[in-house]
């Protein structure tokens, strides 16, 4: 087996209507993830996030480049493949006609798991995601919240070598976002390797030791959060409300992203005092704090946008 | 390993779709109701008729479970993305149609069970006429589930594929000479019955039962008709279901 845990060279995915017009999901995506990584894909809505992972576990088929994982290639060795890999679906729901309890012990089951595994790594899924107390209730009587963790207990539980996970945490409270982070990192330190979408950038930030940003197909960036908020042309962020309207005034100083009417000014701590000054003549309210990998991927997604 | 199938996972499935009808009993209990109620009619309206009625209903409920298959595997896929789960599982995805299909047998044979008693008590089947049975309700869920899961392949919204599923019950469990004997078919039209595969599969059954005779030619006609539509289909619904588990 191959150092790469997952390999992508010049992925493509163009989806054809049936009227022959397509839509150019990927443009040419690129990455490679290291064993027992953890490594977070974000863009925006629409951005070839969900593609891309779907074509990483065989469920798609790419319309040009290769992606081996573990250097089996995904496309032409999927039956290698698929041992090898977990999924959570993006918005995958457990049977609602079972119990989480039995939802992961058959999902296991159905990999091939000894019935004494599938029961040991049941019990120990379901308590590390919280879901004890209701372990024996069917899934359609469950909260939203609960069924997520359910589905990310399904899939926790096998310890795959290779993980995707398409926005594991969405709707889970804060306290259920940490279970899950622990025990990916659990499973990273276990030797899994994980690959995951969120649109929680704190999340994204916390948990993983890499990240790419995609943007229309593209990857705009690979790095390290830090490197991330790094790129952007400083380290503080100066917030000022109603600053939207009020651009050229700030120009000057750094990197601009707008967000409703507010503007944030990413710069470095030598022209701190100068924009507040600014922005006190003008009686604008202004905060400073740490640039966040938000700002880091606004400015460089809106980049790419701008550039458009 | 013919035609290369692998059936890794397939047997804990299968399990899994059992349990999980298992548990939505009530589904079990009403899918009797539409056989249940032409056996009362039969019953009161033409007695004599009874056996015929009886047999029918078990190759209705039989491709009554093609049906059941259409809604669990569009419903698990569409609406729980479970389908990703599983084929990207070390889960063959013919063990993926095949697991549900058996699954939706098991789990839909208890109220068969029930008709064929009935059956026993009131026209008992000899050892021909009760393997004649065993072998066309075989060919029907053949049938019935791979014409189930292809359909739920086809579209992306629940919505869309429930009137298909009324459609294709209507068509090949109501219409057809399946709970009336052939000899009510007027004879422009039996050539085609033979062939449809539900009434195919009531017309064998009812002439081994010797409910209703058949003349040879129109006897193997239905046979090989119902046995080359179940063969057939089934290759194909594992040749699809293998497609099917990724998008192209």
């Amino acid at each position: 087996m191959t150092e790469e845990a997952l390999l992508a060279r010049d992925v493509r995915k163009v989806y054809r209507s049936r009227k022959g017009l397509g839509v150019e999901a990927l443009r040419g995506v690129s990455l490679s993830i290291r064993r027992g990584e953890r490594v977070a894909l974000l863009g925006r809505n629409g951005a070839g996030k969900t593609t891309f992972l779907r074509i990483a576990s065989t469920l798609l088929i790419p319309t040009s480049g290769r992606i081996h994982a573990f250097g089996f290639d995904v496309v032409d060795e999927p039956e290698r493949v698929r041992p090898l890999i977990a999924v959570v679906p993006q918005e995958g729901k457990p049977f609602f006609h079972l119990t989480p309890r039995e939802q992961v012990y058959c999902y296991l089951r159905a990999r091939g798991f000894a019935r004494d595994t599938a029961r040991a790594r049941t019990e120990e899924a379901l308590a590390k995601m919280g879901l004890e107390e209701v372990g024996d209730r069917l899934s359609v009587t469950l909260s939203g919240g609960q069924r997520q963790r359910a589905m990310v207990a399904t899939v926790m539980a096998t310890e795959a070598p290779l993980m995707f996970l398409d926005e594991p945490t969405i709707g889970l409270d804060p306290f259920a976002r940490r279970a899950v982070w622990d025990m990916l990192r659990e499973l990273t330190q276990k030797g899994s390797t994980v690959l995951l979408t969120t649109h929680y950038l704190d999340e994204a930030e916390a948990l993983s030791e890499r990240l790419y940003i995609v943007e229309e197909g593209r990857v705009l960036f690979e790095g390290t959060a830090e490197n991330a908020k790094r790129q952007i042309g400083g380290t503080l962020r100066v917030s000022i409300e109603d600053g939207g309207h009020q651009r050229n005034l700030f120009q000057a100083f750094g990197q601009l992203v707008e967000e409703g009417n507010a503007l944030y000014v990413i710069t470095g701590p030598e022209r701190i005092h100068e924009i507040m000054d600014v922005a006190l003549r003008n009686r604008l309210s202004a905060t400073v704090g740490p640039v966040t990998l938000e700002e880091a991927f606004l400015t460089i997604v809106g980049r790419s946008i701008d550039a458009e | 390993m013919a035609l290369g199938l692998r059936w890794s996972g397939s047997g804990a499935f299968f399990a899994t779709e059992i349990r999980v009808q298992f548990h939505e009993w009530l589904a079990i209990v009403t899918g009797t109701l539409t056989p249940g109620a032409l056996i009362v009619f039969v019953a009161i309206l033409a007695a004599d008729l009874l056996p015929v009625t009886l047999i029918g209903a078990l190759v209705y409920s039989m491709f009554l479970i093609g049906q059941r298959v259409l809604n669990e595997a569009a419903y698990i896929r569409i609406d729980h993305k479970l389908n990703e789960l599983y084929h990207a599982s070390p889960l063959s995805p013919e063990g993926y149609f095949v697991g549900i299909a058996g699954g939706m047998l098991v789990a839909y044979l208890p109220p068969s069970l029930v008709v064929l008693g009935i059956l026993e008590l009131i026209h008992p089947l000899g050892l021909v006429a009760g393997l004649t049975l065993a072998v066309c309700l075989l060919a029907v869920w053949a049938v019935s589930s791979t014409i189930g899961y292809v359909v739920s392949t086809l579209f992306k919204d629940m919505k869309t594929i429930w009137p298909y599923s009324a459609l294709l019950t209507n068509l090949f469990g109501i219409l057809p000479p399946v709970f009336y004997p052939l000899s009510k078919v007027p004879i422009e039209w039996r050539s085609l019955v033979l062939i449809v595969p539900t009434s195919a599969a009531a017309i064998l059954v009812n002439a081994a039962a010797g409910l209703e005779p058949v003349t040879r030619q129109e006897g193997t006609v239905a046979a090989v008709a119902l046995a080359a539509e179940a063969v057939i289909l089934f290759v194909f619904g594992i040749y699809w279901a293998r497609r099917m588990a990724r998008e192209r």
